[in-house]
């Protein structure tokens, strides 16, 4: 009977230790927290990314440039989870599922204009109000011509 | 009892009096171009709006104040505006400046706003001898003291602003003057995003999370400023991200966490700066090699400099904890400063490790780094350290009255003290 139980718990063990790692993000702190590429402190959360890495640490992003910026330096491979906040609520999402919405008006903190949202109904309520702006998926940001533009 | 409830009434209501005859807007809407309106004192409520080139002028104790979120003050679309001498309350913004041409807001007290003047797609604006208080509020909960947006030739000087989320905050704009300011208690003294021909000077920024916050912007000149006691978890007395071609000079960094940090930056001159009691005088990472740091004073700090493998180029700085001699007598070193630690480069990396600064175990990584970092030659290195401060020397003078009063002093108390000894 020991033998079984013992078999029981050991099975337990192996199948949390093979079970996939859960990466949640995590709330800004607007007084400690500062973007990891270009030092600002984060006091327009709307608009805030953060990435957790595979070994627990949070990098947190001001503006979601700087986030593809630190992507673009470091790669994803360390990358566990990444999210944006949803414009529109003010929600985390995930980072390669949201959808963006590009005018070189809209204002973020870093004035790169690229905004994210979890729906196209949430776009175009965005664009009724701030006028239109072009559609982007997470894998057009990786080409994006980053930076104000004239 | 009633004649004392009747005094202390009497006097509630005079100062609520406001000259309600004296209506703001109807009197600019009147006005033709070029006339100047004086404003009564009193208290008016309302949002008020100038789209012609007129003169507003309060006298002591004109207060304007709104109890909406529009702004009090509204003024756009013309050229040759001059406000002075009010006093404005707000819940959310004071004034608002959209599209003008020669703007003059001068002697304006903005008190418990949200934002004080936002200023956008304007040229020729003076911006003089204002007064801004925000609220109690965390910074990140209120907004900007001044701000100003994609505009040129701005001048913001003598104003005086705390408690708000950046001080001065400049986006996009060309060429503006921010002088004699003092900022204190609030985010960023100053913040200047996307800007060009930027000139800061002879300000104080006092007790902020971080000075003065400079991102991508070209061409400044940041001189005879007094950065000091910005010492919280993220903050920097001066940070420069991705800034190119900028002096910084004559300017006191004192009590900082962080003296100066420069971040992907490029052709930065530091010069004759005094970094004093700051926990990092200078922090680098991704500086150019034309950038430079000569001649400026360092005194007291815990660390001196730290960088990334690119270091920085150091020459002809003085250095209170340098130990070498001069034997040449040149007025420099006779071996190279070295400023690299060990601690100080993993600090770079992690900032939390700045929590371990001067224990024990650091105070003697660092003595170690000094021994074997004499062999260092390319990074962190000033091969010539200057050996004496750039203090004046005083003349020796003597004060005849002070010498005569001093002289016959000395011979009373003589005289007194052998006389005393005779009895």
């Amino acid at each position: 009977m020991t033998r079984w139980i013992t078999m029981l718990i050991l099975c337990g063990v192996i199948l949390v230790g093979c079970g996939e790692k859960a990466y949640h993000p995590r709330e800004i702190n607007s007084e400690t927290d500062v973007c990891k590429v270009c030092n600002m402190s984060i006091v327009h959360n709307e608009y805030a990314g953060q990435i957790v890495l595979k070994n627990g640490d949070y990098e947190i992003f001001d503006d979601i440039g700087c986030l593809m910026d630190y992507l673009k330096l470091n790669g994803d491979g360390e990358v566990g989870a990444a999210y944006i906040k949803n414009k529109a609520t003010n929600q985390w999402m995930d980072v390669y599922k949201a959808i963006y919405v590009y005018n070189k008006n809209y204002w973020t903190p870093m004035n790169y204009g690229v905004i994210a949202f979890a729906t196209k109904d949430e776009v175009q309520h965005w664009m009724n109000d701030e006028g239109e702006g072009q559609l982007l998926a997470y894998h057009e940001l990786l080409t994006l011509n980053w930076g104000i533009h004239e | 009892m009633k004649q004392i409830v009747l005094f202390f009434l009497f006097f509630l209501f005079t100062s609520q009096t406001a000259y309600a005859e004296f209506d703001i807007q109807f009197a600019i809407d009147q006005a033709k171009a070029g006339d100047s309106i004086h404003i009564p004192a009193g208290r008016y409520q309302g949002n008020f709006i100038v789209k012609k080139p007129i003169k507003l002028y309060g006298q002591k104790g004109t207060e304007l104040y709104a109890q909406n979120d529009e702004p009090v003050l509204k003024i756009e679309h013309a050229t040759n505006v001059s406000i002075e001498n009010l006093r404005i309350t707000a819940k959310n913004k004071g004034i608002v400046a959209n599209e003008m041409v020669n703007l003059e807001l001068r002697a304006i007290e903005l008190k418990d706003i949200q934002v004080g003047i936002h200023i956008q797609r304007s040229r020729h604006i003076r911006i003089l001898e204002n007064k801004i208080i925000g609220n109690y509020s965390h910074f990140a909960e209120k907004g900007n003291g001044i701000a100003v947006f994609k505009s040129e030739d701005v001048a913001i000087e003598h104003n005086t602003i705390k408690q708000v989320q950046d001080g001065i905050y400049v986006e996009e704009v060309k060429r503006v003057d921010v002088q004699r300011n003092k900022v204190t208690n609030s985010r960023y003294g100053t913040h200047f995003m996307y800007s060009n021909g930027v000139k800061v000077l002879f300000n104080t920024y006092l007790q902020n999370v971080t000075g003065l916050m400079v991102m991508m912007t070209t061409n400044l000149e940041i001189s005879s400023n007094t950065i000091s006691t910005h010492n919280g978890f993220n903050s920097y007395g001066l940070m420069m991200y991705d800034t190119q071609e900028a002096m910084v000079r004559k300017n006191s960094f004192l009590h900082n966490r962080v003296g100066v940090a420069l971040q992907k930056s490029s052709v930065i001159q530091i010069q004759e700066n005094r970094f004093q009691m700051n926990q990092t005088a200078l922090e680098g990472t991704k500086v150019d090699e034309r950038s430079t740091i000569m001649e400026n004073q360092f005194t007291g700090n815990i660390l001196t400099a730290r960088s990334d493998n690119q270091g920085l180029r150091l020459m002809h700085n003085f250095y209170d904890d340098y130990t070498g001699l001069d034997v040449a007598g040149d007025g420099f070193g006779d071996v190279p400063y070295v400023a690299v630690s060990s601690f100080g480069q993993w600090m770079v990396r992690q900032p939390v490790y700045q929590f371990f600064v001067a224990s024990p175990s650091v105070v003697i990584l660092t003595s170690l780094d000094q021994q074997i970092n004499n062999t260092e030659r390319n990074l962190l290195v000033d091969s010539e350290p200057k050996l004496m401060s750039n203090m004046k020397k005083t003349e020796l003078s003597l004060n005849s009255k002070q010498l005569v009063i001093g002289l016959v002093v000395t011979i009373c108390s003589l005289w007194l003290w052998r006389r005393g000894t005779r009895v």
